[in-house]
């Protein structure tokens, strides 16, 4: 059973048999490890996520990420924490500067790229937008989005109003154009002691806009990721709720366990959850690590990938056994006659199809 | 009475109402209320339930802002009330995330309650050199360090932290306490760190205990 990237991600997260487990890494990788790994033995020709992943013998995973800024956006220094408004009047200024022409966001000669690599069949592509946790901590700053909440309620929604809007024309558009093997909302919501906001707050300020934007998603036949960072054992239970099909990257260093995820929310496909603390320690650790999860990669939708970049402590050699046994588990991994639920864009598929 | 509105200020404080709760603390100077009793009964004791409730999940980041925003609200009107009365603070910590690590939100959190205990807290802010740090405690009557890092890039910080105060020979006169996402119970008993705390609400609790060992 021979099958491309594409048809081997879709059939896993229906519940479908598969002829191996997707072998992948969602996110790139950290300069300092790569740079680890040149002076290791990693060749130089290896200056891209595609080239790396290829040289690991890993399936291809390409992440496609657009911006609501435009050229006349005030300018926020990624990862400052420091953001470019405070209040009603500030929100009201920037607003005319965000949101381009959703036609204009991914230029031509990308969506030919992203066309040519599924045709190669060895690719995954993925979208990547920011969710409704994300977007206004990115305008507001980090502790003023976090006061937000109490200080301006009302321009919160109203800012998410308007970020959907745009979203709905974007997703409208660019999947018309492409077919996504899935989209993720980065949101890094959770740190390691749980969500930073109340389920009360999640209902009210991120919730509704999510049920507005994720059936446009689904119309689309792509399934829904959400990324967040740390322990999200209460945050899985309220994305679930508002029709998510899975979570990454589920990090064990926050205490994450995802046979209880599998318990409550059987119907949601969980990618990464591999301990990258492990990998310095070899391949016994790594083997271990593995067969902690075996078990819910045999029950549920689960893709194991590092759980959030491979640390520079580890060396390349430790990345090549961990590649080899990523490769050897995945293929312990076929659902053949087993009884896994499909992700909740794939079950709406079937029974409009019945 | 003054049970009743020292009571009052706790809960306002708990709800994050800061203009109430600096206008109830103006009240409770006009009736004489005593400042220490002030500081322990109304507003120390709502940040306790607020770190309580932290500590529980049962309130989230937002809401310990609100409530330590309240604090500070209380404190600015009390603050010379207590210095007449001679009130002292219960110590003094310094705060910082280390060399190369730009992310503060976690060592905010952990100040703003480490405050509501009544310690005092020299914050150095981010990506501060070891040394900046030895200096702040040989110059100051400091009894306790925090250290923040929240890449495992970083964490190794809090050890460059922790040798160079014991090459400036400043190792006996504090208590480290180090915290944050990569960081472990192992890897703070490693770096020979004297605490480590999983959250802000029982770091908070740690620090006054801390303080409380090494002002005897």
């Amino acid at each position: 059973m021979s099958m491309t990237a594409s048809e081997r991600f879709r059939r896993y997260l229906s519940g479908q048999s598969v002829d191996r487990m997707p072998v992948i890494e969602w996110a790139p990788w950290w300069h300092l490890t790569l740079g680890r790994w040149y002076g290791e033995g990693l060749p130089p020709e290896c200056n891209s996520v595609d080239a790396v992943q290829g040289y690991f013998g890993l399936d291809r995973c390409l992440q496609t990420g657009v911006s609501y800024f435009t050229p006349a956006s005030p300018t926020v220094i990624p990862g400052s924490g420091i953001g470019c408004m405070e209040d009603q009047a500030d929100w009201e200024r920037i607003l005319p500067t965000l949101f381009p022409d959703v036609r204009t966001v991914i230029p031509e000669a990308h969506f030919d790229y992203l066309r040519a690599t599924h045709e190669r069949g060895d690719t995954l592509n993925f979208f990547t937008v920011e969710g409704f946790f994300w977007y206004p901590r990115v305008l507001f700053g980090i502790e003023n989005h976090l006061y937000s909440f109490y200080d301006y309620p009302e321009l919160y929604k109203q800012m998410c109003e308007a970020y959907s809007d745009w979203l709905i024309e974007l997703f409208d558009y660019v999947f018309s154009r492409f077919h996504f093997d899935f989209m993720s909302f980065a949101e890094d919501m959770s740190y390691n002691s749980g969500p930073m906001i109340s389920q009360a707050c999640f209902d009210e300020f991120l919730a509704p806009f999510y049920k507005k934007v994720i059936p446009v998603i689904h119309k689309h036949g792509i399934p829904v990721f959400i990324d967040s960072d740390g322990d999200i054992t209460m945050a899985v239970d309220w994305y679930a709720k508002v029709g998510a099909d899975g979570m990454f990257p589920l990090e064990r260093q926050a205490g994450v366990d995802v046979s209880t995820y599998l318990d409550k929310q059987p119907h949601m496909a969980f990618l990464g959850h591999f301990d990258k603390m492990c990998m310095k320690h070899g391949k016994d650790a790594m083997r271990a690590e593995f067969e902690r999860i075996l078990p819910s990669m045999q029950r549920g939708k689960v893709i194991a990938s590092v759980d959030h970049q491979t640390p520079p402590d580890v060396s390349i050699d430790h990345y090549r056994d961990y590649a080899t046994l990523l490769h050897e588990y995945a293929a312990r991994i076929t659902h053949e006659g087993g009884d896994i639920s499909p992700c909740p864009v794939f079950a709406e598929q079937e029974r409009s199809e019945s | 009475m003054s049970a009743l509105l020292l009571n009052e200020i706790s809960e306002k404080l708990q709800r994050g109402k800061a203009k109430d709760v600096a206008a109830l603390v103006s009240q409770a100077l006009e009736e004489n209320i005593d400042p220490e009793s002030i500081l322990n009964q109304g507003l120390v004791s709502g940040m306790n339930v607020i770190g309580e409730k932290f500590r529980n999940n049962q309130v989230f980041v937002p809401e310990v802002l609100v409530a330590a925003r309240a604090m500070n609200a209380g404190l600015k009107i009390l603050k010379p009330a207590l210095a007449g009365a001679g009130v002292e603070p219960l110590g003094t910590a310094v705060i910082c995330t280390v060399k190369g690590d730009m992310h503060d939100i976690g060592k905010n959190l952990v100040k703003m309650m480490i405050e509501g205990q009544g310690i005092a807290c020299i914050d150095l802010g981010v990506d501060v050199d070891p040394q900046v740090i030895v200096d702040t405690v040989r110059d100051n009557d400091v009894q306790l360090v925090c250290l923040s890092a929240l890449l495992t890039t970083t964490m190794h910080g809090q050890k460059d932290v922790i040798d160079a105060l014991v090459a400036a020979g400043l190792r006996d006169k504090v208590r480290v306490m180090v915290g944050g996402a990569p960081i472990t119970q192992e890897f703070a008993s490693e770096i020979g760190a004297d605490c480590y705390t999983l959250d802000a609400a029982s770091a908070a609790k740690e620090a006054k205990r801390l303080i409380g060992e090494m002002r005897g």
